[in-house]
This record gives C-alpha cells, structure tokens and sequence, in this order.
C-alpha cells in the first residue's frame, strides 16, 4: 500500500498569491457569434470615451463666447461628425437593449430586503424610463419645450 | 499599481454603471438631436443658438445634466477598453493600461467639472 501524499508535495517553493491562469480570447473568438457581440459590447467603449470628449469640447465652447460656440456647433455638419454620431447612435441603442433589456432584469439582488421583480417588470419599467429621458431630453434639446 | 486599481475597483465599477446606465439614457436624446437632428436640417439650427444653449445649461440641473453628459461616458468607456484590453492577453500590461484610461477619465471629468462651471 502506498503512503500518504504528502499535502505540501505540490506547493511553491516561496509562498505568494493564489495562482491562476490568466483570462485568455480563444483563438477562434472571430468565429463565435456570442464572443464578436461580447467584443462589439466592449467595443462601444473607444465610442462612449469619444463622445465623452466630444461634449466636454461644446461644454468648453459654450463657456467661452458666442463666436466659440457657434463654430463648435457648425462643426458638428461635417460629415465625419454625422457618420460618428451614428456610429454613436447605434452604439447607445445596442448598449440600451443589451444592457437593460438583457441584462438588467436578471441581476436583480437576491435574499435582500427588496422583492424579487419578474424580468418583464422591470424591463418595462428600465426602458419606460429610458424612453422617457429620451423624449425630455428631444423635446428640450429641439426647443419644443422650455 | 494593480494594488491601487484593485483598491478602487468599486469607486470604478460605480462610475461604470452609471456611465452605462445613467450615460446611455442621457446620450440617447443628445445624439438624435445634437448629434444628428440638427447637422441634417431635421431640427432647426436656432433650436441651440448661444442664448438658448446657454440658458439651458447654466442653471444647476441644465449643468449637471451637462457633466452626466461629459464624465459618465468616460467612466464607461475607460472600464470596458480595459476589459478588451484584458481580454486579448493584456494582464501584464493591465496595471499601465487601467492607469492610463482612468487617469484619462478622470482628467476628463474633472475638465468637464470646470467646463460646466465655466458656463
């Protein structure tokens, strides 16, 4: 009969943090659908951090004076501007639909003070509210109201 | 540096979920008609003249409406190239990469915080 393995026979000489593998992209992630929509998911990240920069530059203008504003603004027709404000539209809209109408409705805590919610119920109550925003937010930005 | 990240992670993973719940909410109205409305003739240039631009957005919900505009997806952005950039090997790089994309959020939003000041 063999011996007891010795339980420290495998450990590291010097001790340090627990060991894992790396997270790594398998090679064939171009082939997989889930893993190319994951990846367009984190994609519209570079978007949102453009986007980020690109109001925080009218927000400058708008500071400054009239002249600076105006030209800021009229700069938003070229259409480089409009093919990225599309790209952007596309990106908010499937950031929108993965994340509150996908995602969102099954991450609700669990064993908390608060009920558990069926899915369609706060789906319909996550995208009432971003279809509310949006509409304020059209109806001010166009000068319907205000 | 990866110790501070890990130390921040909820300050970051915070600011993430609001950029990609709150800024995707907000951005969705901004880009129809700022970012496309107008530049295409759909919705009246003078809707967003200086004056009227002005008076929207230098009163304290117009402003913070503004800096939701500007730092909420910087936050969400930064996190989520993080992530691609882990997710193609990029662990030994992570410390400088995460470094570098926060710091740039944060500069961001911290610019964005005078901009709305400014107003």
């Amino acid at each position: 009969m063999a011996g007891a393995a010795h339980p420290e026979a495998m450990a590291p000489r010097k001790k340090g943090p627990t060991r894992t593998a790396p997270p790594m992209m398998p090679s064939s992630w171009w082939s997989a659908p889930r893993i190319r929509i994951y990846l367009l998911f984190g994609a519209t990240g570079l978007v949102y951090l453009l986007a980020g920069f690109l109001i925080l530059r009218l927000a400058w203008a708008l500071g400054s004076n009239p002249m600076a504003w105006q030209s800021a603004f009229d700069g938003l027709s070229n259409p480089l501007y409009v093919i990225f404000h599309l790209i952007l539209l596309v990106s908010v809209l499937g950031v929108g639909i993965r994340a509150f109408v996908r995602m969102m409705p099954k991450m609700q805590p669990r064993g908390g003070p608060l009920p558990v919610l069926p899915p369609a119920v706060v789906r319909g109550a996550i995208c009432g509210l971003w279809a509310g925003i949006t509409l304020f937010m059209v109806l001010v930005l166009s000068g319907a109201i205000f | 540096m990866k110790q501070l990240l890990l130390k921040i992670e909820p300050i970051i993973w915070l600011l993430f979920g609001a950029g990609l719940s709150i800024g995707t909410m907000l951005l969705t109205g901004f880009v129809l008609v700022v970012g496309l409305a107008i530049p295409l003739g759909w919705v009246p240039a003078d809707a967003l003249d200086y004056e009227r631009a002005h008076a929207l957005a230098s009163n304290l919900i117009g402003r913070l409406f503004l800096l939701g505009l500007i730092a909420l997806p910087l936050w969400k952005g930064a996190h989520h190239l993080r992530s691609i950039s882990l997710d193609f090997g990029g662990e030994s790089r992570d410390g400088a990469v995460g470094s570098l994309l926060y710091l740039l959020a944060a500069a961001g939003s911290v610019a964005g915080i005078v901009a709305v000041i400014r107003i």
